[in-house]
């Protein structure tokens, strides 16, 4: 494990992702948890129930392994993708079962909507979550901004409803284009409805460029 | 019996007949199957990104098309193939989110790019893609059958291909 004070202020080389110490996923891990904890509570206000979290992860895994270590590859799942380029940029992905998404829906919509064609009301529930997905996964990035101090601009938010391996291939080959590891940090959102417990992992993917800026900024580099 | 291999990501599989090669949840990723229908050998390559620009040593040669083509080439001749009798059918390359107007995101576009190089690769060492479904948005599964020699893509939401 390097300490801080032993890297001084040498700046972290992309290609040296997989030589981040304990002490500095500890320090990310932290980062989400702060994050997550504002967008639990952005999404319980939205929808009016309470919002618990799982203990963060910061994690280096192999990018070859990604795909597998979830669930199954061929599971449907819906995501919410953003991007923001500021100081740090990244990606930042809302991962959950389609059925959660589902859920979400009928929660969000009190109207019956039954006398529409399917096509009208699979755009509603895209765009609703697409939405959502905004709120949570901002509230997350602003909880950062703020307490690093510094802008953090996003792009308009995705939407795709495939197979988990089919988006996870996605990070696989961003971090794979330079090096062979890809950070994971990221949390369950648990939502306390009345029948079922809902969620999604709301995934922080900081660029491997933007590493040493978010760590020193951070403090601890 | 017939042996099924799950071909991961950045790995190339080579095998005899009667086998199948599978690969899962293909996003930006391709599934290339070149094989040889007289020598019965088939391989299956899950490439994740264009080119080694930096001509960095992979554990993996796999992962770019550009190493996984002549590495998938040279496994299949040592297991018997004949090279003019190679034939390539691949699937996969797909856009899975689209951001507008964000030059910096253009990763988001990394399976056209596989797309195309995979193509240059094949083109160049002279093996005929008989068959191919790659680009869109959405995600694809993959079989490949020696029995037949048929590549089956399967996509949510749609009907089962046949290539």
């Amino acid at each position: 494990m390097w300490l801080a004070s032993e890297i001084g202020d040498r700046k972290m080389e992309y290609d040296e992702l997989g030589k981040l110490s304990p002490f500095h996923l500890d320090v990310i891990r932290e980062t989400v948890n702060i994050g997550a904890g504002n967008a639990a509570t952005a999404l319980s206000q939205l929808l009016g129930s309470v919002v618990t979290m799982d203990v963060p992860k910061a994690e280096l895994v192999s990018i070859y392994e990604l795909t597998d270590r979830y669930a199954s590859p061929t599971e449907l799942v819906c995501a919410v993708y953003l991007r923001f380029e500021g100081e740090i940029s990244g990606n930042m992905l809302w991962i959950m079962s389609e059925e959660t998404a589902q859920e979400l829906v009928n929660i969000l919509i009190k109207k019956d909507l039954g006398d529409m064609l399917q096509d009208q009301i699979d755009q509603i529930a895209d765009s609703l979550l697409v939405e959502v997905g905004n709120i949570v996964l901002s509230s997350f990035l602003n909880a950062i901004s703020a307490m690093i101090n510094c802008a953090l601009p996003v792009t308009v938010p995705a939407i795709a409803h495939d197979m988990l391996g089919a988006i996870l291939d996605l990070l696989a080959a961003y971090y794979g284009m330079t090096g062979e590891v890809a950070i994971i940090s990221e949390t369950k959102l648990c939502v306390a409805s009345n029948k079922n417990s809902l969620g999604g992992h709301v995934m922080l993917l900081p660029d491997p460029q933007s590493l040493s800026t978010l760590l020193s900024k951070l403090g601890v580099l | 019996m017939t042996s099924v291999y799950h071909v991961g990501m950045g790995d190339i599989v080579v095998a005899k007949h009667p086998v199948v090669l599978t690969s899962l949840g293909l996003g930006s990723c391709i599934g290339l199957v070149i094989y040889d229908d007289i020598a019965k050998v088939a391989g299956m390559s899950h490439i994740m990104l264009p080119n080694n620009h930096e001509g960095k040593d992979v554990k993996k040669l796999g992962k770019y098309a550009d190493t996984a083509v002549p590495k998938l080439i040279e496994d299949l001749i040592a297991l018997g193939a004949l090279k003019s009798r190679l034939k390539a059918k691949m699937a996969g390359g797909a856009q899975m989110f689209s951001v507008p107007g964000k030059n910096s995101a253009s990763f988001l576009a990394i399976g056209e790019r596989n797309i195309e190089t995979t193509k240059k690769m094949l083109e160049q060492y002279g093996i005929p893609l008989v068959a191919s479904d790659v680009g869109g948005n959405k995600g694809r599964s993959v079989e490949f059958y020696t029995d037949n020699w048929i590549m089956i893509v399967k996509v949510i939401g749609s009907e089962v291909k046949k290539l």
